[in-house]
Protein backbone atom coordinates (compact mmCIF):
# COMPACT_ATOMS: atom_id res chain seq x y z
CA UNK A 1 0.00 0.00 0.00
CA UNK A 2 1.49 3.11 -0.75
CA UNK A 3 1.98 4.99 2.10
CA UNK A 4 2.09 8.57 0.84
CA UNK A 5 -1.42 8.19 -0.30
CA UNK A 6 -2.91 6.75 2.50
CA UNK A 7 -1.27 9.64 4.62
CA UNK A 8 -2.32 12.35 2.12
CA UNK A 9 -6.52 10.80 2.52
CA UNK A 10 -5.79 10.23 6.13
CA UNK A 11 -5.50 13.94 6.06
CA UNK A 12 -8.15 15.35 3.99
CA UNK A 13 -10.96 12.95 5.74
CA UNK A 14 -11.08 15.83 8.48
CA UNK A 15 -12.19 18.44 6.61
CA UNK A 16 -13.45 15.94 3.43
CA UNK A 17 -17.07 16.33 4.03
CA UNK A 18 -17.20 19.90 4.53
CA UNK A 19 -15.64 20.50 0.98
CA UNK A 20 -18.17 17.52 -0.43
CA UNK A 21 -21.20 19.21 0.77
CA UNK A 22 -21.78 21.53 -2.39
CA UNK A 23 -20.87 19.05 -5.00
CA UNK A 24 -22.19 15.74 -3.71
CA UNK A 25 -25.25 17.86 -3.62
CA UNK A 26 -24.54 18.74 -6.88
CA UNK A 27 -23.69 15.84 -8.31
CA UNK A 28 -26.52 13.78 -6.56
CA UNK A 29 -29.10 12.97 -9.48
CA UNK A 30 -26.76 12.03 -11.79
CA UNK A 31 -24.68 9.70 -9.35
CA UNK A 32 -28.42 8.31 -8.29
CA UNK A 33 -28.98 7.59 -11.93
CA UNK A 34 -25.54 5.89 -12.42
CA UNK A 35 -25.44 3.80 -9.49
CA UNK A 36 -29.24 2.40 -10.48
CA UNK A 37 -27.20 0.46 -12.36
CA UNK A 38 -25.54 -1.34 -9.42
CA UNK A 39 -26.38 -5.78 -9.62
CA UNK A 40 -25.17 -8.59 -8.86
CA UNK A 41 -22.08 -8.80 -6.84
CA UNK A 42 -20.41 -5.19 -7.19
CA UNK A 43 -17.36 -3.82 -6.19
CA UNK A 44 -17.26 0.25 -5.51
CA UNK A 45 -13.31 1.60 -5.28
CA UNK A 46 -13.04 4.76 -2.91
CA UNK A 47 -15.87 4.74 -0.88
CA UNK A 48 -14.37 7.47 1.05
CA UNK A 49 -16.11 9.15 3.84
CA UNK A 50 -19.43 7.22 2.57
CA UNK A 51 -21.09 10.34 0.89
CA UNK A 52 -22.19 8.14 -2.52
CA UNK A 53 -23.96 5.25 0.28
CA UNK A 54 -26.91 7.43 -0.03
CA UNK A 55 -26.94 7.12 -3.49
CA UNK A 56 -26.68 3.19 -3.83
CA UNK A 57 -29.82 1.03 -4.51
CA UNK A 58 -31.08 -0.83 -2.02
CA UNK A 59 -30.45 -4.42 -1.75
CA UNK A 60 -27.82 -4.93 -3.13
CA UNK A 61 -24.46 -6.72 -2.46
CA UNK A 62 -21.26 -4.63 -2.34
CA UNK A 63 -17.58 -4.43 -1.17
CA UNK A 64 -16.33 -0.95 -0.80
CA UNK A 65 -12.69 -0.29 -0.48
CA UNK A 66 -10.29 2.50 0.21
CA UNK A 67 -7.10 2.73 1.24
CA UNK A 68 -7.72 5.53 4.14
CA UNK A 69 -8.66 3.66 7.47
CA UNK A 70 -9.67 7.35 8.52
CA UNK A 71 -11.98 7.84 6.08
CA UNK A 72 -13.60 4.67 6.20
CA UNK A 73 -13.81 5.37 10.17
CA UNK A 74 -16.45 7.86 9.11
CA UNK A 75 -17.99 5.81 6.22
CA UNK A 76 -19.16 3.38 8.65
CA UNK A 77 -22.03 4.62 10.30
CA UNK A 78 -23.53 5.46 6.59
CA UNK A 79 -22.72 2.15 5.69
CA UNK A 80 -24.79 1.20 8.64
CA UNK A 81 -27.75 2.98 7.80
CA UNK A 82 -27.64 1.00 4.03
CA UNK A 83 -30.44 -1.50 3.36
CA UNK A 84 -28.09 -4.16 1.82
CA UNK A 85 -24.78 -5.48 1.97
CA UNK A 86 -22.13 -3.15 2.40
CA UNK A 87 -18.68 -4.52 3.53
CA UNK A 88 -16.03 -2.25 3.74
CA UNK A 89 -12.16 -3.27 3.74
CA UNK A 90 -9.08 -1.18 3.37
CA UNK A 91 -7.53 -2.10 0.72
CA UNK A 92 -5.20 -0.09 -2.24
CA UNK A 93 -6.79 -0.64 -5.44
CA UNK A 94 -3.22 -1.30 -7.03
CA UNK A 95 -3.01 -4.56 -4.98
CA UNK A 96 -6.60 -5.97 -5.14
CA UNK A 97 -6.96 -9.11 -2.48
CA UNK A 98 -9.46 -10.70 -4.55
CA UNK A 99 -9.73 -13.41 -6.51
CA UNK A 100 -9.75 -12.74 -10.44
CA UNK A 101 -13.48 -12.50 -12.09
CA UNK A 102 -14.68 -12.30 -8.12
CA UNK A 103 -16.81 -9.08 -9.25
CA UNK A 104 -20.53 -8.95 -11.97
CA UNK A 105 -20.03 -4.82 -12.25
CA UNK A 106 -17.29 -2.20 -10.34
CA UNK A 107 -18.11 0.99 -9.83
CA UNK A 108 -16.07 4.40 -9.20
CA UNK A 109 -16.85 7.90 -8.27
CA UNK A 110 -14.28 10.46 -8.53
CA UNK A 111 -11.65 7.81 -7.61
CA UNK A 112 -9.24 8.04 -11.32
CA UNK A 113 -8.37 11.63 -10.47
CA UNK A 114 -6.52 10.40 -7.38
CA UNK A 115 -5.37 7.22 -8.09
CA UNK A 116 -1.48 7.15 -8.23
CA UNK A 117 -1.17 4.69 -11.17
CA UNK A 118 -4.39 4.73 -13.05
CA UNK A 119 -4.02 2.67 -15.63
CA UNK A 120 -2.46 0.43 -13.48
CA UNK A 121 -4.91 0.01 -11.14
CA UNK A 122 -7.84 0.14 -14.12
CA UNK A 123 -5.49 -3.23 -15.65
CA UNK A 124 -5.84 -4.40 -11.80
CA UNK A 125 -10.04 -3.77 -11.42
CA UNK A 126 -9.99 -5.33 -14.73
CA UNK A 127 -8.41 -8.77 -13.37
CA UNK A 128 -11.13 -9.37 -10.30
CA UNK A 129 -14.04 -8.47 -13.29
CA UNK A 130 -15.66 -11.00 -14.62
CA UNK A 131 -15.63 -11.04 -18.51
CA UNK A 132 -18.15 -9.05 -20.12
CA UNK A 133 -19.12 -7.50 -16.55
CA UNK A 134 -20.05 -3.58 -16.60
CA UNK A 135 -17.33 -0.64 -15.25
CA UNK A 136 -19.37 1.97 -14.23
CA UNK A 137 -17.50 5.23 -13.55
CA UNK A 138 -18.55 8.93 -12.49
CA UNK A 139 -15.36 10.70 -12.56
CA UNK A 140 -13.99 14.54 -13.43
CA UNK A 141 -11.41 14.74 -16.06
CA UNK A 142 -8.79 16.67 -18.10
CA UNK A 143 -10.26 19.05 -20.77
CA UNK A 144 -9.90 19.27 -24.51
CA UNK A 145 -11.36 22.53 -24.95
CA UNK A 146 -9.33 26.10 -24.46
CA UNK A 147 -9.33 27.83 -21.67
CA UNK A 148 -10.62 25.08 -19.32
CA UNK A 149 -7.69 22.87 -20.35
CA UNK A 150 -5.26 25.25 -19.24
CA UNK A 151 -6.94 26.14 -15.87
CA UNK A 152 -7.33 22.60 -15.29
CA UNK A 153 -3.19 22.06 -15.83
CA UNK A 154 -2.68 25.36 -13.69
CA UNK A 155 -5.10 23.90 -10.63
CA UNK A 156 -3.52 20.58 -10.86
CA UNK A 157 -0.26 21.28 -8.82
CA UNK A 158 -2.35 23.49 -6.48
CA UNK A 159 -4.75 20.35 -5.60
CA UNK A 160 -2.09 17.25 -5.56
CA UNK A 161 -1.06 17.45 -2.18
CA UNK A 162 -4.29 17.49 -0.71
CA UNK A 163 -6.77 15.92 -3.22
CA UNK A 164 -6.86 15.33 -6.85
CA UNK A 165 -5.30 15.93 -9.91
CA UNK A 166 -7.42 18.04 -11.98
CA UNK A 167 -6.35 17.27 -15.78
CA UNK A 168 -6.22 13.53 -16.49
CA UNK A 169 -7.32 11.80 -19.17
CA UNK A 170 -9.27 8.66 -17.70
CA UNK A 171 -11.67 7.96 -20.47
CA UNK A 172 -8.16 7.21 -22.50
CA UNK A 173 -6.75 5.28 -19.36
CA UNK A 174 -9.96 3.06 -19.89
CA UNK A 175 -8.82 2.17 -23.05
CA UNK A 176 -5.32 1.42 -22.45
CA UNK A 177 -6.31 -1.05 -18.95
CA UNK A 178 -8.42 -2.94 -21.88
CA UNK A 179 -11.95 -2.08 -21.24
CA UNK A 180 -14.03 -1.14 -24.15
CA UNK A 181 -16.14 1.88 -23.71
CA UNK A 182 -19.47 1.59 -24.04
CA UNK A 183 -20.59 5.12 -23.37
CA UNK A 184 -19.52 8.74 -22.54
CA UNK A 185 -21.91 11.04 -21.03
CA UNK A 186 -20.60 14.61 -20.10
CA UNK A 187 -22.58 16.24 -17.51
CA UNK A 188 -20.32 19.34 -16.99
CA UNK A 189 -18.58 21.00 -19.71
CA UNK A 190 -16.41 18.08 -20.62
CA UNK A 191 -14.71 17.71 -17.44
CA UNK A 192 -17.40 15.78 -15.42
CA UNK A 193 -18.73 12.72 -16.92
CA UNK A 194 -20.17 9.61 -16.63
CA UNK A 195 -17.95 6.30 -17.95
CA UNK A 196 -19.61 2.96 -19.00
CA UNK A 197 -17.22 0.08 -19.96
CA UNK A 198 -17.27 -3.52 -20.19
CA UNK A 199 -14.16 -5.93 -19.88
CA UNK A 200 -13.96 -7.80 -23.20
CA UNK A 201 -15.17 -11.71 -22.73
CA UNK B 1 -27.41 22.80 -18.04
CA UNK B 2 -27.95 23.56 -14.24
CA UNK B 3 -31.02 24.11 -13.41
CA UNK B 4 -31.83 24.22 -9.80
CA UNK B 5 -32.05 27.60 -8.01
CA UNK B 6 -29.63 26.72 -5.32
CA UNK B 7 -26.92 26.37 -7.68
CA UNK B 8 -28.12 29.05 -10.07
CA UNK B 9 -27.56 31.64 -7.35
CA UNK B 10 -24.79 30.34 -6.00
CA UNK B 11 -22.98 30.33 -9.23
CA UNK B 12 -24.15 33.73 -9.74
CA UNK B 13 -23.24 34.94 -6.33
CA UNK B 14 -19.52 32.81 -6.73
CA UNK B 15 -18.69 34.35 -10.28
CA UNK B 16 -19.89 38.05 -8.51
CA UNK B 17 -18.29 38.39 -5.85
CA UNK B 18 -14.86 37.02 -6.96
CA UNK B 19 -14.73 39.46 -10.06
CA UNK B 20 -15.55 41.92 -7.75
CA UNK B 21 -12.85 41.05 -5.15
CA UNK B 22 -10.05 40.57 -7.80
CA UNK B 23 -10.78 43.41 -9.80
CA UNK B 24 -10.84 45.48 -6.46
CA UNK B 25 -7.58 43.72 -5.70
CA UNK B 26 -6.17 44.32 -8.76
CA UNK B 27 -6.51 48.18 -8.84
CA UNK B 28 -5.70 48.37 -5.37
CA UNK B 29 -2.32 47.24 -6.51
CA UNK B 30 -1.73 48.74 -9.52
CA UNK B 31 -1.54 52.83 -10.09
CA UNK B 32 -1.43 55.00 -13.12
CA UNK B 33 2.29 54.84 -13.22
CA UNK B 34 2.77 51.06 -13.94
CA UNK B 35 3.13 50.12 -17.82
CA UNK B 36 0.12 48.67 -19.35
CA UNK B 37 0.95 45.11 -19.54
CA UNK B 38 2.86 44.95 -16.01
CA UNK B 39 -0.12 45.77 -14.52
CA UNK B 40 -2.24 43.51 -16.70
CA UNK B 41 -0.11 40.16 -15.86
CA UNK B 42 -0.06 41.94 -12.08
CA UNK B 43 -3.57 42.10 -11.86
CA UNK B 44 -3.91 38.34 -13.31
CA UNK B 45 -1.82 36.85 -10.90
CA UNK B 46 -3.53 38.88 -8.00
CA UNK B 47 -6.74 37.52 -8.99
CA UNK B 48 -5.67 34.15 -9.55
CA UNK B 49 -3.89 34.48 -5.98
CA UNK B 50 -7.63 35.48 -4.58
CA UNK B 51 -9.45 33.29 -6.54
CA UNK B 52 -7.38 30.02 -4.42
CA UNK B 53 -8.20 31.38 -1.06
CA UNK B 54 -11.89 32.19 -1.82
CA UNK B 55 -12.66 29.12 -3.94
CA UNK B 56 -12.64 26.56 -1.01
CA UNK B 57 -15.69 28.42 0.32
CA UNK B 58 -17.52 28.19 -2.75
CA UNK B 59 -16.99 24.96 -3.96
CA UNK B 60 -18.00 23.74 -0.33
CA UNK B 61 -21.27 25.44 -0.66
CA UNK B 62 -22.16 25.42 -4.50
CA UNK B 63 -20.03 22.68 -6.66
CA UNK B 64 -16.80 21.41 -7.23
CA UNK B 65 -15.83 21.46 -10.88
CA UNK B 66 -19.32 23.92 -11.64
CA UNK B 67 -17.48 26.60 -9.61
CA UNK B 68 -13.94 26.15 -10.24
CA UNK B 69 -13.50 26.63 -13.80
CA UNK B 70 -15.59 29.78 -13.99
CA UNK B 71 -14.67 31.31 -10.82
CA UNK B 72 -10.59 30.66 -11.58
CA UNK B 73 -11.53 32.43 -15.34
CA UNK B 74 -13.32 35.46 -13.73
CA UNK B 75 -10.68 36.06 -11.24
CA UNK B 76 -7.93 36.00 -14.05
CA UNK B 77 -10.42 37.71 -16.28
CA UNK B 78 -11.11 40.45 -13.89
CA UNK B 79 -8.05 40.96 -12.46
CA UNK B 80 -6.21 41.34 -16.20
CA UNK B 81 -8.96 43.55 -17.19
CA UNK B 82 -9.09 46.01 -13.89
CA UNK B 83 -5.53 45.83 -13.90
CA UNK B 84 -5.20 46.77 -17.44
CA UNK B 85 -7.77 49.36 -16.72
CA UNK B 86 -6.65 51.40 -13.56
CA UNK B 87 -2.88 51.72 -15.36
CA UNK B 88 -4.87 53.90 -17.83
CA UNK B 89 -7.64 55.47 -16.32
CA UNK B 90 -8.70 56.86 -13.00
CA UNK B 91 -11.40 54.43 -11.34
CA UNK B 92 -14.40 54.83 -8.79
CA UNK B 93 -14.43 52.17 -5.95
CA UNK B 94 -18.44 51.41 -7.48
CA UNK B 95 -16.95 51.31 -11.23
CA UNK B 96 -14.23 48.71 -10.17
CA UNK B 97 -17.02 46.53 -8.11
CA UNK B 98 -19.55 46.92 -10.48
CA UNK B 99 -17.43 45.79 -13.36
CA UNK B 100 -16.03 43.14 -11.77
CA UNK B 101 -19.40 41.87 -10.55
CA UNK B 102 -20.67 41.69 -14.15
CA UNK B 103 -17.27 40.50 -15.65
CA UNK B 104 -18.07 37.82 -13.37
CA UNK B 105 -21.55 36.93 -14.45
CA UNK B 106 -21.00 37.47 -18.15
CA UNK B 107 -17.83 34.81 -17.58
CA UNK B 108 -20.49 32.55 -15.69
CA UNK B 109 -22.75 32.79 -18.65
CA UNK B 110 -19.93 32.17 -21.64
CA UNK B 111 -19.64 28.79 -19.02
CA UNK B 112 -22.86 28.18 -19.45
CA UNK B 113 -22.95 28.15 -22.99
CA UNK B 114 -20.17 26.09 -23.43
CA UNK B 115 -21.57 23.27 -21.03
CA UNK B 116 -24.61 23.44 -23.21
CA UNK B 117 -23.03 22.88 -26.49
CA UNK B 118 -21.11 20.45 -24.85
CA UNK B 119 -23.16 18.31 -22.38
CA UNK B 120 -24.62 15.06 -22.86
CA UNK B 121 -23.65 11.59 -24.87
CA UNK B 122 -20.45 12.12 -26.42
CA UNK B 123 -19.97 8.34 -27.25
Amino acid sequence: MEESTRSKWDFSSSFYDLLAYGPERRWAPYKRDLFANMNGKVLFVAVGTGQDIRFFPPGRDIVGIDISPRMLVKAKPRAANYTGSLDLRVMDVHKLEFFDHSFDQIVTSCTFCSVPKPVAALTALRRVLKAGGMLYMFEHTGSYVFPFNILLDVMTPLWKPIGPEMNRDTVVNVEKAGFEIQQVNNIYLDVVKTIVATSPA
Amino acid sequence: MERRFYFLAGDALSNAIMGMASAWLATSIVDHTWHMLTAMLAGMAAGMGLSLILMPLFVGLFGAMEVMLPVMLTAMLAGMAFGMADSMYVLTTLEVLLGGGLSGILVLLLTYAADVIMHGKRL
